[in-house]
């Protein structure tokens, strides 16, 4: 960080610019997707809430990469293990299985990344290492998953039901209808995006921007390192948890390679070109790049698969912060200029 | 006994492979320091110039040394074009070996395809030693292994490139003052890395069959080897993390399946990261 961005940094958490900024930006977004089912319809609106769903997985990412500064490639074992709890509590327990499944998908995520966050961040384990660490741990996720067939279906995969919540004498709400779907997923990923956001601007998202830019200083303060990373880890796993049970929800199925590795990159390149630095770039980024790639993996898949990872390379190189990065720091000269 | 033999002879061979398919990560991660996340898509490369080779009608050996050259000079233009510029950056780098496994593995699948491969073994059957019965090529590949490791030794500990690379390894600040040609060591250093993993590629290639994702396999597999060894303890910590690793997987495959094998090695491997984040063969 140069001298001058480090002046500038009050700045992006002040008051001013956070309603200026990027929940601006957040209120149009969704508001724009509460609005989008009455002007289009059909297949935008059935395939939309998917996008959205690898959006918030994107998020839980921005989370830790952005803001604390570890990477995890393991986002895709969080996600997969929130799609086959879900996927297996409506399979044992049929429609009323819905809350214990979506439950249980935060809950495992975040205990999973809560485990194995404590167990390598109280030990000071290096960031390099948590990448592999975490890579690791989508490995064996996905081969649990591809080993244990006779409860997960091994390499055909399980088929997850659309749910169905029942609200007592209020009635039932079923998530079969695409529109009912639409606006279940929709306000999910909302509330995710206010949730990261408000840990992210609170003290709590402070404490992780320091121990991102100087965790020498931060415990010299007198803060446990070890233990807000793990919360963010943990917080990130349940995210991504819950975004996968509903992925597997709304796709009807949940197979091993949605925890492989080449999943868990797909993640980190979204994240890398919408911006780590912000959720929403993240979120953006989610949608985007992956509605972009299944749209082209069908008509040029190699060359698609080829020219992302060039685009990565030079999104490292030249836009560390990624597009939301750029954006920022546009704005913020033409404001200088202004000035 | 014999079962006991056979078992401490599978231990062996998989020990010698795993450390030959490590190494190349061990030299560039242990000497320069950059984790080199594009490892396993450089064993593939390797893999499928040999089958490339041997299918224009080269010999297997001539085949296997021009996969180790291409993939080096691969190796060595990626260092040239990106990598040089984030030497003091370790966690970009990573990203950036990993954009470059990314698109390594696409130009694999849209030059070579993604059918299945397979290179024949240039010598097949078994040598009957004694009691033991070594299957020829994995045996061979093994004993080569062990020149490569000892070949290494002996350029870094008794040739002047060793010595300068050595001087790197301990201080690099002091050795460029002393008038050492760091940034000519470093793209030494990278391209002998590359080259070693094209070769390893290359040797391992008629032991499975090929597709653009083999090297993922041991991309993982190969930093714990190194991290579980000890970062910088290219010989020692390479044979001790191969050992440590491959063991654990050869007798958890006794009992249980290959697949959980797999899981429980990671699983070891962690937590011997978590208690000995130093390695096995560096003292506290």
């Amino acid at each position: 960080m140069t001298p001058s961005q480090q002046a500038d940094a009050p700045r992006r958490w002040g008051k001013e610019g956070f309603w200026r900024g990027e929940t601006l930006f957040a209120i149009i977004l969704f508001a724009a997707l509460a609005l989008l089912p009455m002007l289009a319809g059909g297949y935008i609106v059935y395939i939309l809430p998917q996008y959205l769903l690898f959006g918030m997985l994107a998020m839980s990412l921005a989370l830790l990469w952005g803001f604390v500064g570890i990477l995890s490639f393991g986002q895709a074992a969080f996600f997969a293990l929130g799609a086959y709890a879900l996927g297996l509590a409506l399979g044992h327990w049929g429609p009323s299985g819905s809350y214990v499944g979506l439950l249980a998908a935060p809950l495992l995520g975040g205990l999973l990344a809560a485990l194995a966050g404590y167990f390598l961040f109280s030990a000071g384990v290096r960031a390099t290492y948590f990448v592999l660490v975490t890579l690791a741990l989508s490995i064996i996720v996905e081969q649990i998953a591809v080993s244990q067939s006779q409860i997960t279906g091994g390499w055909n995969g399980l088929f997850v039901d659309r749910i169905v919540l029942s609200f007592g004498p209020l009635g039932t709400l079923e998530l079969f209808d695409d529109y009912a779907a639409y606006f279940f997923i929709l306000p999910v990923v909302a509330l995710a995006y206010v949730l990261l956001r408000w840990a992210t601007t609170a003290k709590f998202g402070k404490v992780l921007v320091g121990i991102r830019e100087n965790e020498d200083r931060l415990t010299a303060l007198g803060y446990d390192i070890s233990l807000y990373k793990t919360a963010a880890f943990a917080l990130s796993g349940a995210v991504a948890g819950l975004a996968g049970a509903l992925y597997g929800m709304h796709a009807n199925f949940v197979s091993p390679s949605l925890a492989g590795v080449l999943f868990s990159t797909e993640v980190v390149v979204w994240v890398a070109i919408g911006g780590r630095i912000s959720l929403i770039g993240a979120l953006a980024g989610g949608v985007i790049v992956s509605s972009i790639s299944n749209y082209l993996s069908s008509i040029i898949p190699d060359y698609w698969q080829l020219a992302l990872g060039v685009i990565f390379i030079l999104v490292i190189i030249f836009f560390k912060e990624g597009f939301a990065g750029a954006v920022t720091q546009t704005l913020r000269a033409a404001r200088r200029r202004r000035q | 006994m014999q079962f006991a033999l056979s078992v401490a002879v599978d231990a062996t061979l998989i020990t010698l492979v795993l450390a030959l398919a490590a190494f190349g990560l061990a030299v560039i991660y242990g000497l320069i320091g950059v984790i080199n996340m594009g490892h396993g898509a450089m064993l593939t490369l390797g893999a499928y110039f040999t089958w490339w080779s041997v299918s224009a009608g080269l010999p297997f050996f001539l085949a296997v040394a021009v996969a180790a050259i291409g993939v080096g000079l691969i190796g060595l233009a990626f260092e040239h074009l990106v990598i040089r510029h984030f030497y003091e950056r370790p966690f970009e780098t990573l990203l950036l070996t990993w954009a470059f496994f990314l698109i390594a593995t696409e130009m694999i699948k849209i030059v070579f395809g993604s059918d299945f491969r397979n290179v024949a073994s240039p010598i097949s059957g078994a040598w009957v030693v004694g009691p033991l019965n070594l299957p020829a090529y994995r045996a061979l590949v093994c004993m080569l292994t062990l020149v490569l490791m000892a070949g290494t030794a002996f350029v870094l500990f008794k040739t002047n490139i060793g010595i300068k690379i050595r001087a790197l390894v301990q201080n690099r600040e002091v050795a460029s003052l002393l008038g050492l040609n760091i940034a000519r060591t470093y793209k030494l250093v990278f391209f002998a890395g590359s080259a070693v993993a094209g070769l390893a590629g290359g040797l391992i290639a008629p032991m499975l069959s090929i597709d653009p994702y083999i090297g993922n396999v041991f991309l993982v597999r190969s930093f714990f080897v190194v991290i579980v060894g000890g970062v910088g303890q290219l010989l020692s910590g390479t044979l001790i993390g191969s050992f440590l690793i491959g063991g654990t997987e050869t007798i958890f495959a006794l009992f249980s399946s290959q697949v959980i094998a797999q899981a429980a090695v990671f699983f070891v491997a962690i937590v011997l990261l978590r208690f000995r984040p130093q390695g096995m063969m560096r003292g506290r």
